[in-house]
């Protein structure tokens, strides 16, 4: 397990919780087909600023789809994205038809305050842990060196790394990958956190030194929505939980609410199959 | 005779004479071929006619005898009035060959990142620019040095066909004393060991580089 | 079309000379598999000893021009009392030069199969060689066949050099049609299309087998 002292992340994490809930993210009416197939048909969701919202729903139901779309790593055919206010990807206009969408440089410029962790960690081989985490703020934000490195040995140290900082990724353990992914994500003082499955590419005994850094985040303030089929964790981490399946969002609530007691019969037929699946 | 001391202390400044004509061809056929090459592979990739352009260019190079090709630059090429001298025709074909090779080589090392990794850069806020020059092309780079050692090693040994064309490289100058001593054994060692000498520092140099590259794989 | 009439005289001839070089590149590649399948497995199964003679035969022919080779067996065999026809010696230098080749393309077709087969394999009770038999074998062979195929090309377009010392096939029949027609750019250019559909063949079923193996079929 990770040692992780609450009072290093909150001077780590800038707390929003102490802020008006304004909402963080807003998703309005997106819409997203592979081809044919329609992965995401009409999608709202807001997120306030501080809330913890945990996507889940069976394969293939839009989840990781959905989670793309916010930052814009995948196009949408239809629907708006705000960050904070500040629209990502396409811009409003007098209809829903007239949006505009913005250039590369003004998409990658918005990303940065979207931090986004991957299934598959996705480090940079090529640069050490230290290196990894510090790439971005320099190049992208211009911090300079110092004060980059300085923040992200604190990052390092909140995700239980502090020794790990001169190695290359291929040195590290599954779950240290996961974490230095965390950090990196970060070391841009993003004002949401994605995360995508991060335990799904994972050895059972180290999802919870993952996991622990996730919930640390969470206690710490941070918006976040999270991609998972852990639902124990879920339960723990969640504000709200948003249950997706065939693209759409079929229910939402509380945790104990939609765990316990959901209100449709799908919701119950996907907790049903995943109990019998996890029952010792 | 074997291992005539006279005849090899006559017959070392020659070959080193001759090496230094194939040092000059290789070195710049290499360097050359680094520019081409990419201009090449970046053509190959990109939309339009320019791929399919530079993708007969690659595929017509790669798969005909560069000595032929050598032939219809020299030969060829003074007969419609556009001569070249035999060292230049031979540089010529040299670069036009092994451009093709060496945009594969960049080809490949391109298609060898994991696209997973153009997403993490973009999730971070990275232009294109800073993604390409940061994350993309260090790793493009570490992962061709491999195969463009092997392809140094490969120019080096192709020089000696400019034999072939009157230029007096170490192979033309070794075919000349061949023919004018009966020392055949003498000349065909001091002719190996050149050439083992050039590829054995063109493979420990790019070992050397590789290794200043190097990161935990 | 007057310029290429050259061309249309001299086409029998040329093919014919693609014939020899088809014949001559057939009888090397034939020896030479045998000796790169011999290579490989010294190297990969021999004790320390083999694998050090395998390993400096590599370096010396890594090293080596095919050219130096061929000039100097066609010097050095006469001394040696050896009584060979041309055509042999150069199919001989061929096999053992491609040997060298091709036992890197073997060894790391054997090498890159996973661990997880070798320990499947013992798992089973299987004894060395009937693992080697049924399992590794049939799969190393089938990682090898691509780049087996792209060097059986390559050693197409260097049976050219055997013009150089005076055999004939289609590099030394082209030549020879130059000379009569004093038109090299269209002779030339004629054997260059030849070379190229032999070996563009080659290396479109070389493509083919690596999309088969990417399939895993």
């Amino acid at each position: 397990m990770v040692d992780i002292s609450s009072d290093v992340s909150s001077r780590v994490i800038e707390p929003q919780t102490a802020v008006a809930r304004r909402p963080m993210l807003a998703m309005d009416e997106v819409s997203k087909r592979f081809g044919s197939l329609e992965v995401l048909r009409n999608i709202s969701l807001s997120v306030s600023a501080g809330e913890v919202v945990v996507v889940i729903g069976p394969s293939g139901s839009g989840k990781t789809t959905l989670l793309r779309c916010i930052n814009m790593l995948e196009d949408y055919e239809k629907g708006i994205v705000v960050i904070d206010g500040e629209p990502i990807g396409y811009r409003p206009g007098a209809t829903p038809d007239q949006r505009q969408r913005m250039s590369e440089r003004e998409i990658a410029a918005a990303r940065e305050h979207i931090g986004m962790v991957f299934q598959s960690y996705n480090l940079f081989p090529h640069m050490t842990v230290l290196h990894n985490v510090t790439a971005a703020p320099i190049r992208v934000k211009g911090v300079p060196r110092a004060r980059a490195e300085e923040r992200a040995r604190e990052l390092l140290a909140m995700v239980g790394l502090s020794d790990k900082m001169a190695e290359y990724p291929a040195r590290l353990s599954g779950g240290q990958q996961q974490r230095v992914a965390i950090a990196r994500a970060l070391a841009m003082d993003p004002k949401i956190m994605l995360f995508d499955e991060v335990t799904s590419a994972l050895d059972p005994e180290l999802v919870g030194e993952v996991l622990a850094a996730m919930q640390e985040l969470a206690r710490a303030g941070m918006t976040m929505v999270v991609v998972t089929h852990e639902m124990s964790f879920a339960r723990d981490i969640a504000d709200r939980i948003v249950f997706m399946d065939g693209g759409v969002i079929v229910e939402q609530g509380k945790p104990d609410q939609l765990l316990f007691s959901p209100t449709t019969e799908r919701v119950r037929a996907f907790l049903r199959r995943y109990n019998d699946r996890y029952r010792i | 005779m074997i291992f005539d001391p006279n005849f090899i202390a006559r017959l070392i400044p020659a070959l080193i004479e001759g090496a230094e004509v194939t040092v000059e061809l290789a070195i710049l056929t290499f360097v050359i071929c680094l520019v081409w090459g990419l201009v090449l592979a970046l053509a190959n990739s990109a939309q339009g006619p320019s791929s399919w352009i530079a993708g007969i260019y690659i595929q017509a190079v790669r798969n005909t005898p560069l000595l032929i090709q050598m032939y219809i630059i020299y030969f060829g090429f003074s007969m419609i009035g556009f001569g070249l001298s035999g060292f230049n025709s031979g540089l010529l074909a040299l670069c036009i060959q092994n451009g093709g090779y060496v945009a594969e080589i960049y080809r490949g090392g391109l298609q060898s990142v994991s696209p997973r990794q153009y997403e993490a850069g973009r999730a971070l806020g990275m232009r294109r620019s800073t993604l390409y020059r940061i994350v993309i092309i260090p790793q493009v780079v570490a992962r061709i040095i491999p195969p463009m050692i092997n392809q140094a090693i490969s120019i080096t040994k192709d020089t000696s066909q400019v034999a072939a064309i009157a230029v007096m490289d170490v192979m033309k100058v070794a075919q000349v004393w061949v023919e004018s001593s009966a020392n055949t054994y003498d000349v065909f060692l001091g002719v190996a060991v050149v050439y083992l000498v050039l590829t054995s520092a063109v493979s420990i140099a790019g070992r050397l580089f590789e290794h200043k590259l190097a990161f935990a794989q | 079309m007057k310029e290429f009439a050259p061309l249309l005289h001299g086409y029998w001839y040329l093919l014919r000379g693609a014939g020899m070089t088809v014949l001559m590149a057939a009888g090397s590649i034939v020896p030479a598999t045998v000796c790169g399948v011999l290579l490989a497995l010294a190297q990969v199964f021999g004790n320390q000893a083999v694998r050090s003679i395998v390993v400096a035969y590599l370096f010396l022919i890594r090293g080596i021009p095919l050219l130096v080779l061929l000039t100097f067996t066609y010097y050095l065999l006469p001394l040696t009392g050896i009584d060979l026809p041309p055509f042999w010696g150069v199919v001989m230098v061929f096999a053992f030069y491609y040997a060298a080749f091709m036992s890197e393309v073997f060894r790391a077709g054997i090498l890159s199969l996973p661990r997880a087969q070798w320990d499947a394999a013992r798992s089973l009770g299987m004894t060395q060689r009937l693992m080697l038999q049924i399992v590794i074998f049939p799969q190393a062979l089938r990682l090898a066949s691509p780049p087996f195929v792209s060097l059986c090309a390559n050693l197409v377009k260097a049976t050219s050099l055997v013009s150089i010392v005076g055999l004939w096939e289609l590099t030394m029949a082209s030549r020879e049609i130059v000379e009569r027609t004093l038109a090299p750019f269209q002779i030339f250019l004629g054997a260059a299309v030849v070379y190229f559909c032999i070996c563009y063949t080659l290396a479109l079923y070389g493509r083919y087998l690596e999309r088969r193996v990417l399939q895993g079929h």
